[in-house]
């Protein structure tokens, strides 16, 4: 059940990143939205959940992506990784430290995005606009970041209470 | 003496005369002789007061049901505005792609490649690349490798098909690259994408006149895209002393932004994936 959440939850981010926003003239440059649910994963997931998710994510991502594949397999896993290792030093709990991890979320993103654009890439140089880009994309990301966390844990919590009350029933 | 009887009816008599002398006298002319302010600037004020509750109420009362029968007709007007609006808008959507499709059909009729027709249906998730997503795939005949165009020019190439979906790399991903040669001159270079709305026009040596506004059309000489199909024109074009090549910039012809319908050349002039397949 919990998996079927996290499946149609990734869907919908995809779906809302790939068909709508595009066509939104504000939002046409907003950051990977999955990387909210990777550090949510990361920060209130057990370990097994999250990397089975991340697996599943980088895959169908690099699928649909023009980029070389494993590019998001890569930065997702390093993600969950090193959110996953920040929280055993650094408590985040306020919506402030949220945003600034999503954000890191999103510079990682994009700085490994960047490297492998110009180590595989024809060209060294990189895309004009790359830096306005990336910055776009920070600024939405420290804006909206926690939001994303707080929706996914209510969605969470809705979807765990409906789960329990279903095996009361079933009791 | 009179009797207390007789009394009464004179009193009464001359009574009546008096206060019929009396309403004589002021029916010609009205007067309250000043004590009219006085009651007047008494009672008002409670009169006012009161006639202002009862029209407060009544104004209420009134425009409460005017407001609902105005809310109800506000409502039904706010419906038919919008369906109006959709239908238009529908209209509008029919409209465009009617234009869009007689554009394709027109294109489809003059060129002489097998075509078919596909929908875009989703594009790249990263900013970083250019591809997109249509809904034709390895069911229809599609396979990688087969160019991707519409009137206005290239747009990409297949890179990947599922069954009934492909992905489509366009050409100004910056893993894209397309022969070509300027239409005036030409003089022949590879056009490779920029991961911006723009590509870049490389390898075109010192020698040749290149200039603004010159258009830019596929060689035929890659074996993916048709010989003559347009790709774009020359904004912007710089020599520098020590280089061999030009510094060279093109707009593509297709708009990126709002790529809906594009169609795939089934039979193009001949490409290596085909052979490696």
């Amino acid at each position: 059940m919990i998996y079927c959440f996290y499946v149609a939850m990734c869907l919908c981010l995809l779906i809302l990143q790939t068909t709508v926003f595009p066509h939104l003239p504000l939002l046409d440059s907003f950051y990977d939205l999955l990387i909210p649910f990777i550090v949510y994963l990361a920060l209130y997931r057990p370990l097994r959940e999250g990397l089975l998710l991340v697996l599943f994510l980088g895959f169908i991502m690099d699928n649909i992506s023009g980029g070389p594949f494993g590019l998001y397999l890569t930065t997702y896993c390093w993600l969950l990784i090193g959110v996953i290792g920040t929280t055993k030093f650094v408590q985040v709990g306020n919506r402030i430290l949220l945003s600034m991890v999503v954000a890191a979320g999103v510079l990682i993103e994009n700085m490994l995005f960047l490297a492998i654009f110009t180590i595989t890439g024809p060209d060294v140089n990189l895309p004009a606009g790359a830096w306005s880009t990336v910055v776009i994309e920070l600024l939405w990301a420290l804006g909206t970041g926690p939001f994303f966390l707080i929706f996914f844990k209510y969605g969470h919590g809705r979807v765990d209470h409906l789960m329990d009350a279903m095996l009361a029933r079933q009791r | 003496m009179l009797s207390k009887k007789m009394a009464l009816i004179i009193g009464v008599i001359v009574l009546i005369t008096f206060n019929i002398i009396f309403l004589s006298a002021t029916s010609k002319s009205y007067t309250s002789f000043g004590l009219g302010r006085v009651a007047i600037s008494f009672v008002a004020p409670f009169q006012e007061l009161f006639t202002r509750t009862i029209r407060f109420a009544r104004g209420i009362w009134e425009h409460y049901f005017f407001l609902v029968a105005v809310s109800h007709e506000n409502l039904q007007l706010k419906q038919s505005l919008n369906q109006a609006i959709e239908t238009n808008s529908q209209w509008r959507e029919v409209e465009l792609a009617n234009i869009r499709l007689r554009s394709l059909l027109n294109f489809q009729k003059t060129t002489t490649h097998r075509v078919l027709a596909a929908e875009v249906i989703g594009k790249d998730p990263s900013p970083w690349f250019k591809t997109v997503i249509i809904d034709k795939g390895k069911a229809d005949g599609l396979h990688k490798g087969l160019p991707v165009v519409i009137a206005q020019g290239i747009a990409g190439q297949i890179t990947e098909t599922s069954d009934h979906y492909s992905k489509v790399m366009l050409i100004i991903d910056r893993n894209s690259a397309v022969d070509a040669v300027v239409q005036r001159t030409r003089a022949r270079g590879v056009i490779k994408g920029d991961s911006t709305d723009l590509c870049q026009f490389d390898f075109v040596l010192q020698k040749h006149d290149v200039r603004i506004g010159d258009i830019v059309v596929a060689s035929g000489f890659d074996g993916v895209y048709p010989k003559g199909l347009p790709i774009g024109w020359i904004s912007d074009a710089g020599k520098r002393e020590a280089e061999i090549f030009q510094e060279i910039t093109v707009t593509p012809y297709v708009d990126f932004e709002k790529l809906e319908e594009v169609l795939i050349v089934l039979n193009p002039p001949g490409n290596d994936f085909t052979s490696e397949k």
